[in-house]
């Protein structure tokens, strides 16, 4: 039975991320935490690499000054078809949500052996050392869709399975299929670049479909045969003009 | 709640609380004013697990984006961007969705507060603060000294001032003296004869000549730009659009164009004005009179770019079928930048893109939007300083606007503060300001306010931007227009209150946006009250099309690009900037826009002098030494950020940090470059922050940055 959905579904949800677009704004960051509930570590923490942030935008220095050169490339969880933190963990809290086909953290099964975290290429993972505290009355604005995580446990992007979820509900309670644009994470939403774009990759006509199918397009460490379920269009590089 | 209470006990009070809430925001004049309480107070037509959603405008930056505010029972719980806003298309960026830790913040002003005379502050009520109030205005003497937002307040602040015969509010931020407001705006005056600022279509633009406008992170509009560049980028304009940046540093727009060109620090005026000069040529088109007195071989010596590479820029952008110059605060913030910024603004108009796709327009004039774009000069600053010195002002009252962290210490204004006999702060938070105010009068945080915000630049259509609360006020807080129209009522004088005729700030809105019910809008309403409803359901007003203003004329005058002078004999040229998270420094209590990481250098949490690793290397300092930074007027400490793209004799602070109140989250943390700004003013008579000098030097300390560069594994951290 989960065979027959798992082939159905294969790779359904699927991001799009425009590198050519792509500013390196830090907008999706900030989107994601004040969506899901991601605990800030302050100073301390953070400098020890211990921040919780979902998405981080790499920046690569290329060359040296004059012809220095800036790369960004905002990384979250892969949601990989193979994901190499699946394997790793002996309780099965980090597994395929067979429904989405994406990969998601089960908090109250994992019991913080960090396995997973090892194992991912993406350092996608964070773990939270810490009950880290929200003064009153800032957990006023936390998300009632989304499980505040306690300590000890792994967590990480999960493309908003929360809307994800809302938008089949409301698509199913009008009796229709869920269409292209219904569901949009956080931070897809929030770019000011609309470099992001999320859907339904099995759909032909979906735009996640169409962009995919550009000869920019390219997957993140595909050599290590991760799958990702991710999509970067390549940066059109930098062609000085002679005029 | 207990937790014995029954099933059936909690249907009952559930029941009540209902009632009550429909008493409070049923029909009747009281719909106006309608209460949005978690819980016990929810309104009638929330459903337990459903959202709603608020339409209202960011008050972050002057920006004036729109917003949808997602509510679950009476809280919000997370921000977007409004899908219709001719502003930001829905999007929004860090500052704008890190909003709600400004409503939940947990060190916000919770009532009024009267500390005068250095008494230890003591709570008030709001009757007494009133009184206060009442006093300061029938007394005369007194001046409003406000922020770039909100508007609306700003428009009710004006008539009350006129009713009293004081002088017009001032209107000052740190962004806009950052992006060189005031000075664009009087080159716009000279150059075209509006002193409005010019907009800029970069979605349509082939080349791009940016003088230090930092438009990916607070220059302006920047989600509008951001947008505008990234359709640049798809090719919207044919092919895909280059960008050229000028500036010292490379900022994040720097880091994005496909050419940065590091020039020295004051020298962009001259680069303008000599690839004027060039493009003329080039184009085979008379040299106009601005540019006629360039000297290319003298710009390209001051500014370290050669001559070739002059003449190639030129080439690139006579060639380009849409080209396009912008004006950045980097270029105007020096003792040349009203003349920079006239040259720039004039290589439009060489590049013949007024009112074209891909180039400069204006907004048309209206009532609406008069004053969009208001921005005292930096003069404006220090005559006030000026008269509190000397002890004339009776009474100062302060909105919007952080003086004492926002200005310059070399200005003197925290001294002269001390010469007002009563200073009114209405602020949310516990600023620096607030210290030092007689009295705190908190007023609501944008998402608890009525208001409207007006739009200078980055919409198409002309466009109102409306706000409302989202939720119900968290404290015992009031909105500033209703404590100034109550002290007004107070005061009892029929003939003031004939000229400003307004009940509450409600009412004041109400008949400020009646006009616009017979304007050429995208919608339409039969009655004001139905105007009303829909002003709130689509977060304001706007146009259905584009609107712009045709140039009347254009004023070709012979430039004269200065020289760029300093101050101080320091080795390096400091070069301040808005810290792209915490823009005008009030947004460092959002603890997650600390924990965002800076774009280009990864920081979190702290302040930073970010040098090229040669002159680190030459000054025996590496990553996180702390330094001392000082010039003629004063030194701070922070840490080294080696940076590799930045010049070899410029030093670059962001401004944000260094905050020693506004609460738990920025208190104690970081430096403030202002400290370090000498006041040398252009001839617009703004702040030329970027001409101050400073020397560097080890303190043999260290001080650990935050920065998500170094985490090469989730626990690899090795120190």
């Amino acid at each position: 039975m989960n065979e027959t959905v798992h082939d159905e579904n294969v790779g359904k949800w699927t991001m799009v991320i425009d590198l050519d677009q792509c500013t390196g704004c830090q907008a999706c960051v900030t989107a994601c935490s004040m969506e899901n509930n991601v605990a800030f570590v302050g100073e301390a923490d953070a400098a020890y690499g211990r921040g919780m942030h979902w998405i981080r935008v790499v920046r690569e220095w290329n060359g040296e000054m004059p012809d220095l050169t800036a790369d960004f490339r905002p990384v979250m969880c892969q949601q990989c078809g193979e994901a190499p933190c699946e394997p790793v963990c002996p309780v099965f809290a980090s597994t395929k949500s067979v429904p989405e086909q994406i990969n998601l953290q089960v908090y109250n099964r994992c019991i913080g052996t960090r396995y997973c975290g090892n194992n991912c290429p993406y350092i996608a993972r964070t773990f939270n050392w810490f009950d880290y505290e929200r003064p009153e009355p800032l957990n006023f604005q936390l998300n009632p869709d989304v499980t505040v995580r306690s300590r000890g446990v792994m967590e990480k992007c999960t493309f908003c399975v929360q809307r994800i979820r809302r938008g089949e509900e409301d698509a199913n309670a009008e009796g229709r299929p869920v269409h292209d644009g219904d569901v949009t994470p956080a931070c897809a939403q929030a770019c000011p670049a609309q470099a992001i774009t999320f859907g339904d990759i099995t759909d032909p006509e979906s735009r996640v479909a169409k962009l995919a199918r550009s000869a920019r397009a390219e997957r993140f460490l595909e050599e290590v045969g991760t799958e990702p379920r991710v999509i970067y269009l390549k940066g059109n590089g930098k062609v000085v003009r002679e005029g | 709640m207990s937790d014995k209470l029954t099933r059936r006990e909690f249907l009952k009070i559930a029941a009540v609380g209902t009632a009550t809430a429909s008493v409070l925001t049923g029909c009747g004049t009281a719909a106006r004013y309608v209460t949005r309480k978690p819980y016990q107070d929810m309104p009638e037509y929330t459903l337990p697990g459903r959202s709603t959603f608020y339409a209202t405008t960011c008050r972050e930056c002057p920006a004036a984006c729109g917003l949808i505010v997602r509510t679950v029972e009476g809280r919000a719980v997370k921000v977007e961007g409004n899908p219709n806003h001719p502003v930001n298309h829905g999007r929004t960026c860090s500052r704008g969705q890190a909003t709600l830790q400004g409503l939940y913040n947990p060190d916000r002003l919770d009532g009024p507060i009267s500390q005068s005379g250095g008494s230890p502050a003591s709570p008030m009520t709001w009757d007494a603060a009133v009184e206060i109030v009442k006093g300061a205005l029938i007394s005369g003497g007194f001046t409003f000294l406000l922020g770039q937002t909100p508007h609306h307040l700003t428009d009710l602040i004006s008539e009350i001032s006129t009713a009293f015969g004081a002088p017009p509010p001032l209107n000052y931020g740190a962004l806009g003296m950052f992006e060189g407001r005031a000075t664009l705006l009087q080159a716009a005056t000279a150059l075209f004869g509006l002193p409005i600022l010019p907009q800029f279509d970069l979605a349509n633009a082939d080349v791009i000549l940016s003088f230090g406008a930092n438009f990916l992170e607070t220059w302006q509009s920047p989600v509008a730009y951001t947008r505008d560049y990234a359709t640049m980028r798809g090719g919207k304009s044919g092919q895909r659009g280059y960008l050229i940046q000028f500036e010292p540093r490379m900022s994040l727009t720097a880091a994005n164009a496909d050419e940065w060109i590091p020039v020295a620090p004051g020298t962009e005026g001259l680069v303008a004005q000599a690839l004027g000069k060039l493009v003329a040529e080039q184009m085979g088109s008379p040299v106009p009179a601005a540019f006629a007195s360039a000297d290319v071989a003298a710009a390209a010596q001051a500014s370290g770019v050669a001559e070739t590479e002059l003449r190639r820029l030129a080439r690139v952008f006579a060639n380009s079928p849409r080209k396009l110059a912008l004006p950045g605060g980097g270029a105007l913030g020096h003792t040349n930048g009203l003349e920079a910024a006239q040259a720039i603004l004039f290589l439009n108009v060489l590049a013949g893109n007024v009112d074209q796709p891909g180039g400069m327009s204006f907004q048309p004039l209206a009532a609406y939007n008069q004053g969009a774009a208001a921005a005292t000069a930096f003069t404006g600053m220090q005559e006030l300083v000026g008269r509190m010195q000397r002890g004339e002002l009776k009474a100062l009252f302060i909105h919007g606007f952080n003086p004492v962290f926002e200005l310059p210490k070399s200005l003197g204004f925290t001294e002269a503060l001390a010469n007002v006999p009563l200073v009114i702060s209405f602020a949310s938070f516990p600023d620096e300001t607030v210290a030092l105010a007689d009295y705190v009068f908190p007023d609501h945080t944008p998402l608890e306010s009525w208001g409207y915000q007006k739009i200078a630049v980055g919409s198409e259509q002309a466009a109102l931007s409306g706000s409302q609360p989202v939720v119900v006020p968290l404290y015992d807080t009031k909105a500033t227009a209703d404590v100034l129209l109550a002290a007004l009522q107070a005061a009892g004088d029929n003939s003031l209150i004939a000229k400003v005729p307004y009940t509450d700030e409600v009412d004041f809105l109400q008949k400020k946006l009646a006009p616009l019910a017979s304007e050429d809008g995208f919608y339409t309403a039969v009655t004001p009250k139905g105007f009303w409803a829909k002003w709130l359901q689509f977060g304001g007003w706007w146009k259905t099309g584009p609107s712009t203003m045709p140039l009347f004329a254009v004023n070709d005058q012979p430039l004269a690009v200065g020289v760029p002078e300093f101050s101080g004999g320091g080795e390096f040229f400091l070069l301040p900037y808005p810290h792209p998270h915490l823009g005008d420094g009030s947004q460092a209590n959002r603890p997650w826009l600390q924990e965002t990481p800076d774009q280009t250098t990864t920081v979190m949490w702290g302040t930073w002098v970010a040098i090229h690793p040669e002159t680190a290397d030459r000054l025996g300092v590496t990553d996180d030494d702390v330094v001392r930074v000082a010039s003629s007027t004063g030194e701070i400490e922070a840490s080294v950020y080696r940076y590799p793209g930045i010049r070899l004799d410029a030093a670059a602070i962001p401004f944000g940090q260094g905050h020693t109140a506004l609460g738990r989250f920025a208190e104690g943390r970081g430096a403030n470059p202002l400290a370090v700004v000498d006041s040398k003013l252009n001839a617009a008579g703004d702040l030329a922050f970027g001409a101050t000098k400073v020397t560097i030097t080890p303190t043999g300390k260290k001080q650990k940055l935050a920065r998500y560069e170094s985490r090469v594994g989730v626990y690899g951290y090795d120190k």
